[in-house]
């Protein structure tokens, strides 16, 4: 631990610099609280209803084929959007270094998509996917590879995965950015040294960077979980769930239950779901970068 | 030596090669957006998207603007404020927390986290209560306060990262000189800080320019309606009229795409910070 610096302060001072921030901080974990005990009542309608029904909500919640649908279709998000995402990232993490001073022309056109909303980003991809008047079938269909296209998002089967394709082109530059960071701070030696050996270019992903960058991989593994865990806009957007409940996720239920049919003991209930899953990652990660913020 | 180099530079064919192929995936979505924005509806009838427009049709522009005005003036609107006022606070905070040492920094810093990270939906419900109780739901007033409650606790976190890099040499000297913490926050820190306040700044403006929850959740109608919810219903009520959906996207991504082009610096390096990974 560093010596602390040498600036004197007093207890008004602390109250003065942290009581905005905690009273926002505890403010939300006193909304977590509500949304805790709303998910234990039979609230039905905009207008409370404090009516305990202890774990009833959850009890339909698990009855429901719905809720295990949109659970199931986080799980394939966490796997088909993280796994890609971190890997294609990590690739043209190391493409870009080996690039030299191409890198800066570049960088920004992995990275663009991530300024843009998710709303322009659904927009954009609803159009893309769209089986008869898309773009993606529209290029195969006059490139001659008509035969290859698809329904993309008209099917239940591919509808998902079209979404997580989506997320894919707006994420990845994220986790190389991320991945562009971690390979620079691998010592050079090790990579002289790896030259001197004569190891290739892809003996040096291999065996030097790959094994050097598992903390860039615990980020963006944290980060993307999370992200998938609270998707929304982009299911909204392009598929609005459909076909069927086919791309519903729990962020998307709990909407849909808490203000559009005002099931809002039901929607709370998967908010607690989400909390849960959420907390499974949130809380490590955070314990780990306070003890790395004040070493 | 200098055929070592030119061998060097060809070696490097293959890898550029493959780079551009992939760069040009990630433009194709870019250039469809851009191209058939331009185009008149006779063209787009045509089917042939692939395809630069003929001339600039700037009338879906015109459309699509007309469409999305009140949304762009109230995202503008609530966006500054909340900016203003987050970085501030989350700041002011953050200072604090990162360059003073007392006994409970840590556990504040690990209960920020925590409330930041979680899903929005998590309190999605109660915020909208309290927007109701406090009268201000479906006003940008609200609005400012619901992304402020929010995002504050994130921009502790970032400037919080940012200020650790420091060094502790110019608190010292300045706490020789009898300089206090609110004086060190605006004469020092500010000053010499600003990479972090920019970066930050420019990362939450993003934040809520961009979001969508928060904005369908609080709001009805077009008063105080943000221009992501007025974009999402624009894909509604002109399904298949390409052209205009894909101006309205142009438009509304002009803010956060500006903010990448000339200050992509800071919106890296605020993204990095924003993962705490120090």
């Amino acid at each position: 631990m560093r010596p602390i610096p040498d600036m004197s302060y007093n207890r008004l001072h602390i109250l003065l610099f942290l009581a905005p921030i905690f009273i926002i901080v505890l403010l939300l974990y006193g909304m977590i609280a509500w949304t805790m005990a709303v998910s234990m009542d039979n609230w039905v309608g905009m207008a409370p209803v404090w009516k305990f029904n202890g774990l009833q909500n959850y009890v339909t919640l698990f009855r429901m084929e719905r809720f295990w649908g949109s659970l199931r279709n986080n799980l394939t998000w966490m796997v088909a959007f993280i796994i890609p995402s971190a890997m294609l990232g990590l690739v043209l993490a190391y493409g870009l270094v080996l690039s030299g001073r191409a890198e800066s022309l570049f960088r920004p056109l992995f990275l663009y998509p991530l300024a843009l909303s998710f709303v322009v980003t659904g927009t954009l991809w609803a159009w893309m996917y769209d089986p008869e008047a898309g773009v993606i079938n529209n290029i195969l269909k006059s490139i001659g590879l008509g035969s290859l296209s698809q329904p993309w998002i008209a099917s239940p089967r591919q509808a998902t995965f079209c979404l997580i394709g989506a997320a894919i082109w707006q994420y990845t530059g994220f986790a190389m950015t991320l991945y562009l960071a971690a390979i620079r701070d691998i010592p050079g030696e090790i990579f002289e040294a790896a030259k001197v050996d004569g190891a290739s270019d892809m003996q040096i992903f291999r065996h030097v960077v790959v094994p050097n960058v598992t903390q860039a991989t615990m980020v963006t593994i944290a980060m993307m979980t999370i992200f998938s865990l609270k998707v929304f806009d982009l299911v909204w957007v392009i598929t609005f769930g459909g076909p069927g409940t086919s791309t519903e996720v729990l962020g998307f239920f709990m909407f849909v239950a808490t203000y559009r049919q005002q099931f809002v003991g039901l929607g709370a209930a998967i908010s607690v779901i989400i909390l849960i899953l959420a907390a499974a990652v949130v809380v490590p990660y955070a314990w780990w970068s306070m003890k790395k913020l004040q070493t | 030596m200098r055929k070592i180099n030119i061998r060097k530079r060809l070696s490097k064919l293959p890898l550029l090669f493959v780079l551009t192929v992939a760069a040009l995936v990630w433009l194709l979505p870019m250039y469809t957006m851009v191209a058939n924005s331009l185009k008149t509806a006779r063209e787009i009838s045509r089917a042939q998207y692939y395809l630069p427009p003929r001339g600039l049709e700037l009338q879906n522009y015109v459309t699509a603007f007309s469409i999305l005005q009140q949304g762009l003036l109230n995202s503008l609107l609530v966006s500054l404020p909340t900016t203003l006022i987050a970085v501030f606070l989350g700041s002011w905070a953050g200072f604090f927390l990162s360059r003073m040492r007392f006994k409970y920094s840590q556990t504040i810093f690990f209960a920020t986290t925590i409330a930041t990270f979680l899903p929005y939906q998590v309190v999605l419900f109660p915020l909208t209560k309290l927007l109701v109780t406090l009268h201000v739901i479906n006003t940008r007033p609200g609005l400012i306060l619901a992304y402020l409650i929010l995002n504050t606790p994130m921009a502790m976190l970032i400037t919080a990262t940012f200020f650790e890099m420091i060094p502790v040499e110019l608190q010292e000297a300045a706490g020789l000189d009898g300089c206090g913490p609110i004086t060190f926050y605006w004469r020092i820190l500010l000053p010499v800080g600003r990479l972090a306040i920019i970066s930050t700044a420019i990362l939450i403006f993003t934040f809520v320019w961009n979001d969508f929850l928060i904005a369908m959740a609080m709001t009805q109608g077009p008063l105080a309606q943000m221009a992501t919810p007025v974009l999402a219903g624009l894909k509604g009520n002109y399904a298949q009229v390409w052209h205009i959906q894909m101006a309205g996207a142009m438009i509304t991504s002009v803010p956060p795409l500006l903010i990448f082009i000339f200050l992509g610096r800071y919106f890296v390096s605020g993204l990095m910070a924003g993962t705490l990974k120090g």
